[in-house]
């Protein structure tokens, strides 16, 4: 029986399985996956997540994404991941390019690439993994032939440093603006037009950036001179897309036949947050507020058991614990829960904002699990600077709380390398885990346990701390070792994040255009898996710069000029740069900016987003 | 939760087939967990923090396998008819798994896993392989006394876990191998070992299990 070329690809993949490990990332076949015929569908769309598929599928926007644009008639949105190092080199080899998992179809075939970008330690992947489909890396190189490639997440509010490899960028919410996209492809595949007139036709819709269309210049000392459109088309700043009011929230889940990182059904129950902690990237880009009401969440969790048949359930958002009905859901959640012998697990919860009723509930209801708490900073005086406002007295009673609800570990988690911070602010995270500890002893006796989670302060495009330097690898590393000396002994578990790995984040998430050089030349220097400690290396990156003739310290040491035009300023996230610069200075004096939803203080989503409010259901969004 | 004993015990005839090839045996584990959560059935669980639904299953298939002949039971807190557990099962069924049968076991019965005797394997090579030299190493492999075979730096004997291997005609039409190995707890035979013997690396051919051999129990023994 002669086989099509579609069938032998599919027996040339066959053959290397065995090769590798965990070949059941490579071959789909879920649980509730949409394979449409290819034939039958106008616009294929490959859904990329350049970390492997126990990661990728796990991701809810990915999840939400390829339901939204399968349940379009016209459409096939299809996956892929990246192949860990064994399958790429067996790939390779066997002279095998990227495939989707439902088709078995080489990522060249589809019309639309849409790459997820979550977080910048992935962009060697996304290289890699272009290279390994066979897509020219450069916008510019690419012709009638090659797919759309398209870019999204929460790592592309400052699009730059990937723009060249871009062929435009989703800004923002995704779930309106990429079926737009695919509604602008469709009426220009059907035209006879170059494409550079698919990239003006995209620069049109609100919320795309097509970095092609914009030029940027230089001054000599290497700040942004301009940035100016090529095109009339092009409309600057790119405002970000957001949605007035969140659709039902996905049920349908895939059932992975491997165990992936996350297997669970999880319901996004609110979106964005008020609590302005002038770190959080994601408490500044996601605004305004938009919660879901408690019977849309019971239903799309019960729909979500019934379809995958998961034992745990997820009720993901910034800070759960704001959700203004809360205990409501809480409580709806009961029944479902003890009918099903179901867990549930609950992050982002606010030490000040819950009450005795949630914990109560909590624990009758997960009672093995352990509890999490972000103080994010061990003095009074540094968590005013860094705006998330907590009294030592208030935050020594929620854990006596925990702990006497029967929760025997607590997590904690902390930031070191925050403006302004002195050793003595680091000596203080150490006394309060002992201090916790105590306490836990005191109430739940020798099984109490704690855990100090550390991670270190990464400056991020968008937020008050914009223009602060990251704080230099080597006194990074002494705070590390003042706390890793300060617990010795004392039976807090202590886990810190590796300050090379850190240092890379800071020089990707405030870089500009120019650095996409430098990310090309790591690459080809090997570098990938940059989120993997036992991948990540460091000297590809150096190595990288110096070929480049650019300084790595510019990006991640140099205190930027309030009056500097940032290489992310012509995307507009909805906050306004001088409510940044206003509350940068009120974080040099030490004062605080409580919870927005009792008081305004005009940071610029109203006015970005007057009319769309409109149109959003009543309380419009919680801003007062 | 319930603490009493179960009522029912019902043991399910299945297969696993191509998109579930590189499904573990601790993942099928969970995907039947998940198939019969699934299913609403009143399934009975496991005690703790993290209950589990109570199932076993006969007998660990290798990665890479399919097979016509799987077998697992579970257990139930209430009785149903057993037409409405196999409609159940078969709704909840995720593609690569296919529900043949469902039948009610004793609850004193004796785990699967320990009335397991042997398992039959049928191999399709993905080149076309000359019968005459496959005969010729059947022939010089089953002529041994003893089989030497290195498995993650174990060595054991695999000659006495071979109870027939020949040469046979697959459904394609092409040269290929039926055997049946042992598999009683503590020995048994993996055919990827044999076909090692022979000279086959693992990306040579396709394994299907095409039947498992109990001992005697009040089952009746497919055809």
């Amino acid at each position: 029986m002669p086989f099509t070329h579609q069938e032998h690809f599919r027996q040339q993949v066959e053959r290397i399985l065995p090769t590798v490990a965990k070949p059941g990332r490579y071959v789909g076949g879920e649980l509730n996956q949409t394979v449409k015929p290819w034939d039958a569908v106008q616009t294929h769309v490959a859904l990329v997540f350049p970390d492997i598929y126990d990661l990728g599928q796990s991701n809810l926007g990915m999840a939400l994404l390829y339901d939204l644009l399968n349940q379009r008639a016209d459409v096939a949105a299809e996956r892929a991941f990246a192949p860990w190092v064994d399958m790429e080199a067996a790939m390779r080899t066997a002279g095998i390019p990227l495939f989707s998992l439902e088709n078995k179809r080489p990522l060249l075939d589809f019309e639309i690439v849409g790459v997820s970008l979550p977080y910048e330690t992935l962009y060697t992947n996304f290289l890699n993994l272009l290279d390994l489909a066979g897509i020219p890396l450069y916008s510019e190189q690419r012709t009638i032939e090659h797919p759309l490639v398209i870019a999204g997440g929460q790592a592309v509010y400052n699009p730059e440093p990937v723009a060249p490899f871009v062929d435009a960028f989703a800004i923002g919410e995704g779930e309106e603006v990429l079926l737009e996209i695919v509604d602008a492809h469709q009426s220009w595949a059907e035209s006879t037009q170059s494409r550079q007139d698919l990239l003006i036709r995209l620069a049109g819709i609100p919320g795309v950036y097509v970095p092609a269309l914009v030029d940027v210049t230089y001054h000599p000392d290497g700040t942004i001179q301009s940035v100016h459109p090529r095109h009339p088309a092009v409309n600057l700043p790119v405002d970000k897309r957001i949605l007035a009011k969140l659709p039902p929230p996905l049920s349908r889940f895939l059932v992975p036949n491997i165990e992936v990182v996350q297997e669970r059904v999880s319901v996004e129950i609110m979106r964005g947050c008020t609590r302005g902690c002038r770190f959080c990237h994601a408490g500044m880009v996601n605004r305004p507020i938009r919660e879901r009401p408690v019977p849309e969440i019971l239903a799309a969790l019960e729909a979500g058991l019934d379809q995958t048949g998961y034992e745990e359930i997820s009720l993901l958002s910034l800070s759960s614990s704001d959700h203004s009905e809360i205990i409501a859901l809480i409580d709806g959640l009961k029944s479902l829960l003890t009918e099903r012998q179901v867990n549930i697990t609950l992050p982002s919860l606010r030490i000040e904002s819950f009450s005795e009723d949630l914990m109560d509930v909590l624990q009758s209801l997960s009672p093995g699990g352990g509890f999490t708490l972000a103080p994010e900073a061990g003095t009074e005086r540094m968590r005013n600077i860094i705006n998330k406002p907590l009294s030592d007295k208030e935050l020594m009673s929620t854990v006596r709380s925990v702990f006497e609800h029967g929760w025997k570990t607590l997590k904690l988690y902390f930031m070191i390398g925050h403006p302004q911070e002195t050793l003595s602010d680091v000596q203080a995270i150490a006394e309060v885990c002992q201090a916790v500890l105590q306490e836990g002893r005191r109430i739940a006796g020798g099984r109490a346990r704690v855990h100090a989670g550390v991670s270190t302060f990464i400056p991020k495009p968008h937020t008050p701390f914009q223009w602060v330097p990251f704080e230099d690898t080597e006194s990074i590393q002494t705070k590390i070792t003042l706390l890793q000396d300060a617990l010795r002994g004392s039976k807090v578990k202590l886990t810190w994040n590796d300050p090379q790995a850190s240092l890379l984040e800071a020089w990707l998430s405030r870089g500009d255009r120019r650095l996409a050089a430098v990310i090309h030349r790591a690459w080809e220097n090997g570098a990938r898996f940059d989120a993997w400690g036992d991948q990540f290396q460091i000297e590809p990156w150096r190595a990288a710069f110096a070929d480049s003739g650019l300084d790595p310290d510019f990006y991640s040491f140099r205190a930027r000029d309030l009056d500097e035009t940032l290489p992310w300023d012509h995307i507009n996230a909805g906050v306004r740069k001088a409510f940044l610069v206003r509350d940068y200075r009120y974080s040099l004096a030490g004062k605080i900016r409580p919870d927005c939803r009792g008081q305004c203080y005009a940071c610029g989503i109203l006015s970005s987003f007057d009319e769309l409010r409109l149109t959003g259901p009543d309380g419009g969004w919680k801003c007062p | 939760m319930s603490t009493e004993t179960p009522i029912s015990r019902i043991r399910v005839r299945y297969t696993k087939g191509e998109s579930l090839r590189f499904t573990g045996h601790l993942d099928l584990q969970r995907l039947w967990e998940r198939l019969l959560r699934r299913s609403g059935l009143p399934i009975r669980y496991t005690q703790g923090y993290h209950p589990r639904a109570r199932l076993n299953l006969a007998s660990a298939l290798p990665l890479g396998f399919v097979s016509d002949d799987e077998r697992l039971d579970f257990w139930m807190d209430e009785s149903r008819p057993l037409e409405e557990i196999l409609d159940q099962l078969r709704c909840s069924a995720p593609p690569g798994l296919e529900i043949q049968s469902v039948r009610m076991v004793d609850l004193g019965e004796d785990a699967l896993q320990v009335r397991m005797k042997a398992s039959e394997f049928v191999v399709a090579f993905y080149d076309p392989q000359d019968r005459e030299v496959l005969m010729r190493k059947v022939n010089s492999l089953l002529a041994q006394e003893e089989i030497q075979h290195v498995r993650r730096k174990k060595v054991y004997d695999l000659r006495p876990l071979i109870l027939n291997l020949e040469v046979i005609t697959v459904p394609s039409g092409d040269t290929g191998l039926w055997m049946r190995l042992l598999a009683e707890p503590g020995a048994t035979g993996r055919p990827d070992d044999l076909l090692e013997e022979l000279g086959y690396p693992n990306t040579a051919y396709l394994i299907r299990r095409t039947q498992l051999i109990l001992a005697e129990g009040n089952e009746c023994t497919p055809p």
